[in-house]
């Protein structure tokens, strides 16, 4: 019998799957009293490192931006945005094993809490600094409108990885690691 | 120890208060500090007042108890 030809979605799948992320979020929305909540302790760097060099980079470089054209950030940006778009509907509106949330226990949902709260505290302090110090720049060393494009695309996806990855970090940080019984 | 003493495992008790069983294990070893449901939902679980199971100082060593009630007969 002659093999079926794949689809290039069903090759997507698979290329997700093999990242280990949807096993895990079962993992995480089962109710199952044994789920683990396993900390991500490196991972979400990642994504904050790699916004902070997009965003050092339109700020230092901005030849090279001028360079590259406003089309890579741009993309990137176009990229970024989708994913989490795309994200959005599978993981808020019925969650990903149609469940509306997570099933957290009173400790889980308190570090859930303490997660948020730090990173807005981090991100509003973060914001009070950048926003006047970015406008003082601008005008200071007379920025083309093409740069200031540029910093404030890499400054928005700054801030969203940080939303994104802050409480991640905060909370996988906080989990001690437990013996087994 | 009180739950080993009565051969629970961690999943056994957290299934009977509610909770998942890494939240049993943080509140053994004093890096969780349960809610006040919480604790009278596991005092109960135990039969015992919740003061056999929670305080506000630290709890006495075993061995120490062991020995001083040895002192004692």
């Amino acid at each position: 019998m002659k093999p079926r030809r794949r689809s290039i979605l069903s090759m997507l799948d698979d290329s997700v799957r093999w990242t280990g992320m949807p096993a895990r979020v079962a993992e995480q929305m089962t109710d199952d009293p044994d789920r683990k909540r396993r900390p991500l302790r490196w991972t979400p760097i990642l994504p904050i490192a790699f916004s902070c060099a997009l965003l050092i980079v339109s700020l230092a470089w901005p030849p090279m931006v001028d360079g590259m054209g406003m089309g890579v950030i741009t993309g990137v940006g176009v990229a970024f945005w989708g994913a989490i778009f795309g994200m959005m509907p599978g993981i808020h509106a019925n969650g990903p094993l149609g469940k509306s949330s997570l099933e957290d226990d009173e400790r889980e949902a308190a570090l859930r809490k303490d997660s948020f709260v730090c990173c807005l505290g981090v991100l509003a302090a973060l914001n009070c600094l950048g926003q006047p110090l970015l406008i003082v720049l601008s005008h200071w060393q007379d920025w083309p409108f093409a740069q200031v494009v540029s910093v404030v695309t890499t400054a928005f996806m700054l801030n969203a990885a940080l939303l994104g990855c802050l409480p991640t970090l905060y909370a996988s940080w906080n989990l001690g690691h437990l013996p087994k019984e | 120890m009180f739950r080993a003493e009565r051969g629970i495992s961690r999943r056994e008790l957290a299934e009977a208060v509610g909770v998942n069983n890494q939240t049993i294990g943080y509140l053994e070893r004093g890096d969780y500090k349960p809610s006040l449901e919480l604790a009278l939902k596991i005092a109960r679980h135990f039969g015992v007042a919740v003061e056999m199971l929670f305080s506000l100082e630290r709890f006495e060593p075993i061995a120490m108890t062991l020995m001083r009630t040895g002192d004692d007969q």
